[in-house]
């Protein structure tokens, strides 16, 4: 078996992390200082003033994270070829994810007024119990899926702290890798919470944008030399038959039954429509500036997933000839990164995923505090709050789920990948079908919308916990019904209680559906003016006057 | 209910989700109808080193079940979102006047 050049105190990495922190820094202080003056606070903070560029959508939508550049690539060295079906769905994922309810979920957001993912719902539905139970499914959900991210961030941190850096905190003889883990920790959390808190939504983006500009840089560096270095696919190919089994031409892939058709079939769920419900998109989609924006950012991310994701495979079937027989897979990435570049692109390749952590997590740190912020202080607490008693509360929502996240982070839980698994699957689960009823179908109500959206976490939490509880509480799968993964099970249960529920309640109030669904002059009301004033109803033109 | 909704925004809307949603159906059943049949070892078709065909190094199945589909749906993509995709108004933004409505209705509690 072959072991990992250590990575751990290179110079040249170190250093790529120092320029990505204090790049990520510096677009927090320019973000803060560019958008100071403009609209109102939390429509500044934690959306931008829906002003989003295209290129800024496309590529803070592309559903890249630290797993892009450092799981993928652990996968088809593993298992080969069908890493190719696994990933397949991010040909259709563009049209997916802004097409489909990307010009919907922006023209609802401006007609509420909507600044938030539970702002979205309360308003279209009229409801603010489902404004509050959204709020707290993203909590549950993304504080979840958080431990992992930071948890990452630290071991990156980690790996490339130089040994000076560790042995000024703890003497040689008594470093262990937690106190190293630690202070990876502390320095990554620190640096994200800092420029999030500081810069808001336009800081996470403008930080998602660089990362992943480092990032296609990165596949296009290492692609030919990959393929001068193997010798070609073919026979990258055979060497990988040599090293494992023939299934790592074929699937369901080498070394073990590791994605079977039904797994296929529901990866086209996954990757495709389980995207769309997350709401770190949706809130993207309430931010683009206009439909052309939108039109544009579907291109720019089809060709940004076509020059990343098939060299990706490419690069990482041609790392069995670049590095044979590695003894840890998870490490092939910064294993091929040393082998082929020099120590500076090295460096630069390898800081990407660390900014993908940070970015996923800055995007993450504000939906949580803007639904404490808006969705519970602001529409429970105090309705009266000032402008600047909302920005400080916004700031520190910001700070305290930092901090609390790191904490838990200090001694993480097991099954890292499968959590970030399971609270994607949750919260499409949960948040899609109702967003998707509410958006196309006017007879949704939002008796509906709760139903489906208890459906849909519940069915992924039942499927997680039976696999768990079969499992002998020692694996966090889930169980796989009908050889189906839980994303499947969860969006239908949720389609299924949404359409159930609508019917059998009663037809929602047409004024709303009026102001949601037809068209309206720009003097329209807002449906929550329409809820304080309920003699506006007269005023608004229907289809059917 | 059962009227027709005229906003175009919201017509276009639905009319281009369901073109996206065709081609997403096109594209599961196809790669993984074509991969199954021609690129699975199962066990009635156990699969050997002459079965991979490679095509550019790449295998057959790999090339036509996933490669060639993923450049036909950045084709589709291409045009639907470039030319088919209308540009509609996606109206006034109230997120001011909502600000206003949650202050208002907290100060009639």
């Amino acid at each position: 078996m072959n072991n990992a050049a250590p990575i751990h105190a290179e110079p040249a990495t170190f250093l790529a992390l120092v320029i990505f922190t204090l790049v990520s820094l510096g677009l927090g202080v320019v973000a803060n200082l560019v958008t100071s003056k403009k609209a109102g606070f939390l429509q500044k903070y934690f959306l931008g003033n829906r002003s989003l560029g295209a290129f800024a959508v496309a590529l803070t939508a592309a559903v890249v994270s630290g797993g892009t550049f450092v799981g993928f690539p652990s996968l088809a060295y593993k298992h080969g070829w069908v890493i190719a079906l696994w990933i397949a769905s991010y040909m259709v994922v563009p049209l997916t994810v802004l097409g489909v309810l990307g010009k919907r979920i922006g023209q609802l957001a401006r007609r509420t007024g909507a600044i938030t993912l539970p702002d979205l719902l309360r308003e279209r539905y009229g409801s603010p119990a489902l404004g509050l139970l959204t709020s707290l499914l993203i909590m549950l959900f993304l504080t979840s899926n958080l431990i992992p991210q930071f948890k990452a961030g630290g071991v990156i941190m980690k790996m490339v702290l130089p040994a000076s850096t560790v042995g000024m905190v703890v003497d040689e003889a008594t470093t262990t890798a937690d106190v190293g883990y630690m202070i990876g920790l502390a320095v990554f959390a620190a640096t994200v919470v800092a420029y999030t808190a500081y810069g808001g939504f336009l800081a996470a983006i403008w930080t998602d944008v660089f990362q992943s500009l480092v990032m296609a840089l990165g596949v296009m560096i290492l692609f030919p030399l990959a393929m001068m270095a193997s010798g070609g696919l073919a026979a990258a190919t055979q060497a990988g038959i040599a090293q494992t089994d023939i299934g790592f031409a074929f699937g369901p892939g080498a070394t073990k039954n590791f994605h079977p058709i039904g797994l296929a079939f529901s990866f086209f769920f996954m990757w495709a429509i389980t995207g769309m419900g997350q709401p770190s998109t949706m809130v993207r989609l309430m931010s683009f500036r206009d439909s052309r924006t939108l039109r544009f950012s579907i291109i720019y991310m089809m060709i940004y997933n076509l020059v990343i994701y098939i060299p990706l495979i490419f690069i990482f079937i041609a790392a069995r000839v670049i590095v044979p027989d590695l003894a840890k897979p998870d490490e092939i990435m910064p294993s091929v990164v040393i082998k082929l570049a020099n120590p500076y692109v090295a460096g630069l390749i390898l800081a990407a995923p660390y900014g993908a952590v940070m970015s996923t997590v800055s995007g993450f740190l504000l939906i949580i505090s803007s639904g404490l912020v808006r969705d519970i202080y602001q529409r429970f607490v105090r309705p009266l709050a000032s402008e600047k008693e909302i920005e400080w509360a916004s700031y520190t929502a910001t700070v305290l789920v930092g901090l609390a996240v790191t904490i838990i982070a200090l001694r993480p839980p097991e099954y890292l990948q499968l959590i970030i698994v399971f609270s994607s699957t949750g919260m499409a689960a949960s948040f899609l079908m109702p967003v998707m009823l509410g958006a196309f179908w006017p007879r949704a109500t939002h008796q509906g919308a709760i139903l489906a959206m208890a459906a849909g976490a519940l069915s992924t939490l039942g499927l997680y916990g039976s696999g768990y509880a079969m499992s002998g509480l020692t694996s966090f799968v889930p169980y796989y019904l009908l050889g189906l993964d839980p994303c499947v099970w969860g969006l239908s249960a949720s389609l299924l209680g949404g359409v159930v529920g609508s019917l059998l309640s009663p037809p929602p109030d047409p004024a709303r559906v009026a102001l949601l669904f037809d068209a309206q002059p720009p003097s329209a009301p807002a449906p929550a003016t329409l809820d304080l004033h309920p003699n506006l109803a007269s005023t608004i033109s229907t289809d059917e006057d | 209910m059962s009227h027709q909704h005229s906003d175009p925004t919201f017509r276009n809307a639905r009319k281009e989700a369901i073109g996206i949603g065709l081609i997403w159906i096109g594209s599961t059943i196809y790669c993984c109808v074509y991969c199954y049949f021609f690129g699975y070892i199962r066990p009635d078709q156990p699969r050997s080193v002459a079965e991979i065909a490679p095509i550019w190094g790449i295998p057959s199945w790999v090339f036509w079940g996933v490669l060639a589909p993923w450049i036909v749906c950045s084709v589709l993509t291409f045009w639907f979102a470039g030319f088919y995709m209308v540009d509609d108004d996606l109206g006034e933004d109230h997120a001011g006047e909502l600000e206003s409505d949650i202050r208002e209705g907290g100060s009639h509690e």
